[in-house]
């Protein structure tokens, strides 16, 4: 292996690195416990990073949720093209939704602050996080174009020259229905950047660096050698899976071929469902972001989060496709269709190299919004997640009740009861809702609520794999499809992707899918068997 | 002749510290540890430690006891077979916890294991609402129904865990009741004496563990107190508990679980009291040994204290790979870099230390017993830090020439030269700790540079100076036998006792009769656990303080409150005093002014007596006190220098020495570089002052 001219050493970088990822990490922990939402801080729905100058990204906290790996520099990058750096000055701070050139939904508001040191432009600080809400239809998938999803913000100077433009923030507040959570969070995301500042600024100082573009080849080229390292030792050839899942009206079909050439990787989507003309299309930067997210699972579980390691792949997906829909259409509950992806990978790599994936999960993430008005007339908005079980692997059987891909934390059942007018009657693991195999799925949930109060409530829901089950890889079974039910009644896909009104005494069951199973149920172990069965999880 | 004792049983050894409080003289003794009868090495260690000394066991007028054995239990699962009762619907709720991986990327990770098994988990019918009212009453057949059925499976410890009662414990409490009257032998714990807190499956947790280690805790507690009693020690037996106080022996038996983290506590007062003697205010504690190094920030002499904490790590440094227990505690991070991290290239080319240790065995390459791997310890030995013919003290013989053998392996890869190799374990071990430390003072809130390092533990002295450095901190302390100064830590610990409920509603919703009935009902319960504990306390001090937000947010700030009572005038005096802690940790207050009480706590403590110790009396010339000249290197002038080496001992107060110094003593080498100035002050510190 050719290794790239030495610019810092092998102990000199370490420890800048080192210091640069405690940067990040520091302005993360900030930013959680200063939020308002749930979704920053219970979900960890999120993400700092430091970039150079052209957006590179240097570092990202270890905490946010992978989606975000793919998504934030090259947020960065289109802020460049839109706001060129000649014309950026110190005490800027940059902000836009746009669902293209950010995450794909609208909720995801992405600040950048341009680094000045003194006087010389030095990078960027930048942050994504989920917003409580940005108006619109909520919680649903059904919305017809982007219009109906909410308030979009196009690339704007939230604080131009350190004086915040009142103007964007008054018909921000207008715009949303939790206004104080929405500031709140996103007032706390530009403190995060400037801590992110103020930090990498005494790092530069210790170091006598006077700018991050040689630190940032130093860092990148050695991750992309690293990544490449990692994909020369997979064997050549193109790797194929096709899926279905519930979809809307009809099932969505994703077709994907991993081919892997050398050391680099192309994931190409074609012969997957047009888009749809509801909530559930995928920005082509979070299909993006959710297959590499499946192959560094693969290939490199351990590598820090750069834009060095996700060079050598390449993700296409024919415009026009449910993986790359054109603007107008929507994408706000995209996790429905994009949380397939990474599994997806996982099937197609499964032929070639088993031992190195898992079987299926019962994801994508449920969950259930809930907004109205309360008793003093204050608008509110409840948002409660519940996953499913994980699928097994070579090594152990999958986990109950486990979040993945994403990392999203159930909120506890005592918050709920204290939050909301929902009372919960049971929240369990879900008895044989797991594929069984040599070692079988994890389990799901069933969690009761009732509604307690005389105010109805509109409802929203996220719901998957209600029809189609998580499959099972090399001889496994599939997991067990889940079941969302309202008042006894089980609904059907395109019941659960439109909001109900809730009433006094209604009752919403949710059972969410359990894990596939991964290896043939003959081969299981006799002890694992027989706990399962005393235990009441088979 | 009144001695005090302090007695700390690690996983491996136990620590006894006997204390002459009128002379000031300190005796310490290090016995093997005896996992499966821990009281056994401490009654030898006591008969040992009393004869070398030459005093009665009556002499001994206060014991002082920290331990691990509890901790041990969880990780090794040797506690006893615990059921636990839940509301009908829940019983799920220990296994389900709260759905989050602790590792992003890995599918194959170790989620921590509940320690209920599913068929040792039943329900009973009953239901609170969030406001504490009753809506469905305890149906006493199926609480029966559930202890039977646990019973018949072998169960001696029940955790009763309901929803919401930490906002009414009547069913708990009626829970309990109803199972010591009809099992008598079963032992028992209710969420809301251990951790009332809303919450769920972090108060279960908590519950659960402290019913696993609750049978153990009276056994051993039992036959301690027998057996100290038996050989003539009559002074009054006081635990450690994770928060830095002292309690007695019935409440350690009530709820172990608070005596988790006793041993790091004692480090950490440890620290503050040398820290004190120096007049040093905030006190960045930081121990380092042989795997781990922990830190921990000591603000006016108290260590700052967490209410939450993990045990029983799956991945032992990895935040969320743990059971959660919500108990007050030192609040101390663990790092993974101690003298036996061992040092490698990774894929990237890039050199990494730690978290894997040599550990004691094979240990670093240069102890002979075949490591190969390079080691902290071998870079110090190759960098003329540590001296090879007083290694420990000069009980054991090391091997310079193995440690430049196995760091040189790693000279292909990197091209770097033995030497440079050397000093790069060295200093990525110091910028693991130091980005460590930057993080967790920050996340408090807290300006580092208002600290001073005070290092203790084997490796503390050795790489306090550069890390120091790093966090641009002024000045160090390090106190007179460092390297085992934690155990001191026992015998300077106050009584304390905390009490915490939770509340929450917003501050205008505030009823605040109500609320000041609230804490003086936890300040009367505290006191009392404290007036058994220290009967005749000469002061007893309460502190309120209260767990806040503004309404939205789901972490809370733990704000220190003024002293009650409160009425209907207070509400401002708290709002801003939430409001300036708020600041303080985030910088700005956000455009909203809604904020709420979640849970209050209050504080009871009362000093239990003082101790000096290890002043220094050594008199003569700086001269005097030189063992040899070697070559040491520092990175100030990237060169080995022809460097001093003081013997502690022999170091005379008042005086002052330039660096570049090393200083000597059996258990740690303090290293001081070219820019600093030690003074030996007469309290036996040694204070380093860095250059800018």
């Amino acid at each position: 292996m050719s290794r790239q001219p030495v610019r810092f050493d092998a102990v000199t970088l370490e420890v800048i690195w080192t210091r640069l990822v405690s940067v990040v990490d520091e302005a993360a922990a900030a930013l959680v416990r200063s939020s308002f939402s749930t979704l920053v801080r219970e979900s960890y729905d999120f993400s700092c990073i430091i970039t150079d100058t052209k957006g590179r990204c240097l570092g990202q906290a270890t905490d946010s949720i992978p989606s975000f790996i793919g998504t934030l520099p090259k947020t960065v990058r289109h802020f460049l093209d839109h706001f060129p750096a000649e014309t950026l000055k110190p005490g800027d701070v940059l902000i836009t939704n746009d669902p293209w050139m950010g995450t794909g939904h609208l909720p995801d508001l992405t600040v950048a602050k341009p680094l000045f040191r003194d006087g010389k432009h030095v990078g960027f600080a930048a942050s994504t996080t989920h917003s409580p809400d940005m108006g619109g239809r909520t919680g649903t998938a059904d919305i017809r174009d982007v219009f109906e999803e909410g308030l979009q913000v196009p690339m704007l100077k939230l604080m131009d020259a350190g004086r915040i433009d009142q103007t964007f923030i008054s018909l921000l507040r207008k715009n949303v229905r939790v206004p104080d959570q929405v500031v709140g969070d996103l007032w706390a995301q530009v403190s995060a950047l400037e801590l992110m500042e103020r930090r990498l600024f005494d790092l530069m100082s210790d170091y006598q660096l006077d700018e991050l573009e040689g630190l940032a080849d130093e860092i990148l080229d050695r991750s992309e050698a690293a990544m490449r390292g990692a994909i020369r030792a997979f064997p050549d050839g193109t790797y194929t899976y096709e899926l279905q899942t519930d979809g809307i009206v009809e099932p969505v079909t994703i077709k994907i071929a991993v081919k892997v050439k050398g050391d680099s990787i192309l994931v190409d989507y074609d012969g997957t469902s047009p888009q749809v003309d509801r909530a559930i299309n995928v920005a082509l930067c979070y299909t993006y972001a959710q297959t590499v997210y499946g192959l560094k699972c693969i290939l490199a579980p351990d590598m820090l989060n750069n834009d060095g390691a996700l060079r050598p792949i390449e993700v296409i997906a024919p415009e026009g496709s449910i993986l790359n829909h054109r603007y107008p259409a929507s994408g706000q509950t995209r996790t429905l269709v994009g949380h397939f992806l990474p599994f997806a990978v996982f099937g197609a790599i499964s032929k070639a190299a088993p031992e190195r994936v898992a079987a299926g999960p019962g994801s994508p993430l449920w969950s259930l919004q809930a907004s109205g008005v309360n008793d003093k007339g204050e608008t509110y908005v409840n948002k409660f997640f519940f996953n499913g079980g994980t699928g097994g692997t070579a090594q152990r059987d999958g986990y109950n009740v486990l979040s993945w891909p994403s990392n999203i934390s159930c909120v506890p059942v005592e918050m709920m009861e204290q939050q909301s007018n929902f009372r919960v009657m049971h929240k369990r693991l879900r008895e044989g809702s797991a594929g069984s195999g040599k070692h079988r799925g994890g389990l799901g949930q069933e969690t009761l609520l009732e509604y307690r109060s005389e105010r109805p409530v509109v409802v929203g829901f996220h719901a998957e794999r209600t029809v189609i089950a998580p499959p099972g890889i090399n001889g496994g079974e599939d997991g067990k499809t889940g079941i969302l039910e309202i008042n006894g009644k089980p609904l059907t896909p395109a019941q659960q992707k439109v909001q109900h009104v809730i009433r006094a005494g209604d009752r919403i069951h949710l059972k969410t899918p359990g894990g596939a199973g991964f290896g043939a149920p003959a081969n299981r172990d006799g002890a694992l068997i027989s706990r399962d069965r005393k235990a009441g999880y088979a | 002749m009144p001695y005090s004792l302090g007695i700390d049983i690690g996983g491996t050894f136990t620590d006894l510290v006997l204390f002459d409080p009128e002379s000031g003289v300190q005796h310490n003794l290090k016995i093997l540890t005896t996992p499966e009868e821990p009281e056994k090495a401490v009654i030898n260690g006591t008969r040992q430690m009393i004869e070398k000394v030459g005093i009665k066991a009556a002499d001994i007028n206060r014991v002082v006891h920290a331990t691990t054995l509890f901790t041990n239990a969880m990780i090794e699962r040797k506690g006893a077979v615990t059921g636990l009762i839940t509301t009908a619907g829940f019983r799920d709720v220990l296994e389900v916890g709260r759905e989050r991986k602790f590792e992003l990327y890995d599918i194959f990770i170790e989620m921590p294991e509940a320690l209920v098994p599913r068929t040792l988990r039943f329900e009973a019918m009953e239901r609170m609402s969030p406001a504490g009212e009753v809506e469905v009453a305890l149906h006493k057949a199926s609480l029966k129904e559930a202890c039977d059925k646990l019973i018949a499976e072998g169960v001696n410890s029940i955790a009763v865990s309901f929803l919401h009662s930490y906002a009414n414990p009547a069913h708990e409490r009626e829970a309990a009741a109803f199972i010591q009257e009809n099992y008598p032998d079963v032992f028992v714990t209710t969420s809301f004496e251990v951790a009332p807190e809303i919450r769920e499956y972090e108060r279960t947790s908590t519950t659960v563990a402290n019913a696993y280690v609750k049978p153990l805790a009276a056994a051993y507690l039992g036959r301690l107190e027998a057996q100290l009693r038996e050989m003539g020690v009559n002074a009054p037996l006081f635990l450690m508990v994770s928060s830095g106080g002292l309690t007695h022996i019935g409440e350690a038996r009530r709820t172990p679980i608070q005596l988790l983290e006793s041993g790091p506590a004692a480090g950490a007062l440890s620290a503050a009291f040398f820290g004190g003697r120096s007049d040093v205010n905030h006190v960045l504690a930081f121990d380092m040994g042989g795997t781990t190094a922990k830190l921990s920030v000591v603000d006016n002499g108290e260590p700052l204290v967490a209410y939450k904490f993990e045990a029983a790590r799956t991945r032992r440094f990895k935040e969320g790979s743990g059971l959660p227990i919500k108990i007050s505690t030192i609040d101390l991070i663990e790092i993974g870099a101690g003298g036996g991290s061992i040092a490698h290239v990774d894929n990237m080319g890039l050199m990494k230390v730690g978290p894997e240790s040599a550990s004691s065995r094979p240990g670093p390459a240069c102890y002979g017993l075949g490591g190969t791997m390079p080691t902290v310890t071998d870079a110090n030995l190759a960098l003329g830090y540590l001296n090879p013919d007083f290694f420990a003290g000069g009980t054991m013989t090391v091997d310079t020439g193995k440690a430049r053998e196995a760091i040189g392996g790693l000279s292909e890869e990197t091209g770097l030269s033995v030497s440079e190799l050397a000093w790069g374990v060295h200093d990525i071990v110091n910028e693991n700790m130091a980005s460590a430390a930057r993080v967790h003072v920050a996340e408090r809130g807290k300006d580092l540079r208002k600290y001073v390092l005070v290092t203790t533990g084997g490796g503390g002295p050795l790489h306090g100076y550069q890390v120091a450095r790093k966090l641009g901190l002024k000045r160090l302390v390090c106190p007179p036998a460092a390297g085992v100064a934690s155990a001191l830590g026992l015998l300077i610990a106050p009584a304390r006792v905390d009490r915490v409920a939770t509340i929450a509603r917003p501050v205008s919703d505030l009823d605040w009769t109500e609320l000041e009935a609230t804490y003086a009902s936890l300040e009367s319960e505290a006191r009392a656990t404290i007036n058994e504990t220290v009967p005749e306390a000469s002061e007893i001090t309460v502190r309120r303080l209260a767990d806040m937000r503004y309404i939205g947010q789901g972490f809370e700030l733990v704000v220190n409150l003024p002293e009650g009572p409160y009425d209907g005038t207070s509400r401002e005096v708290i709002l801003e005093k939430f409001r300036a802690a708020y600041r303080d940790v985030f910088t700005l207050n956000p455009p909203t002014d809604r904020i709420e009480i979640v849970n209050i706590r209050v504080t009871v403590s009362a000093p239990t007596g003082m101790a000096g110790a290890g002043e220094s009396d050594a008199k003569g010339s700086t001269d005097a006190a030189v063992k040899h000249v070697r070559k040491v290197y520092f990175p100030e002038v990237k060169d080995f220098v022809e460097t001093r080496v003081f013997e502690r001992s022999k170091l005379p107060a008042g005086i002052t020495i330039k660096g570049p110094a090393v200083v000597e003593e059996p258990e740690s080498t303090l290293i001081v570089g070219p820019e600093g100035t030690l003074t030996v002050e007469p309290s036996g510190n040694i204070l380093v002052d860095i250059a800018a």
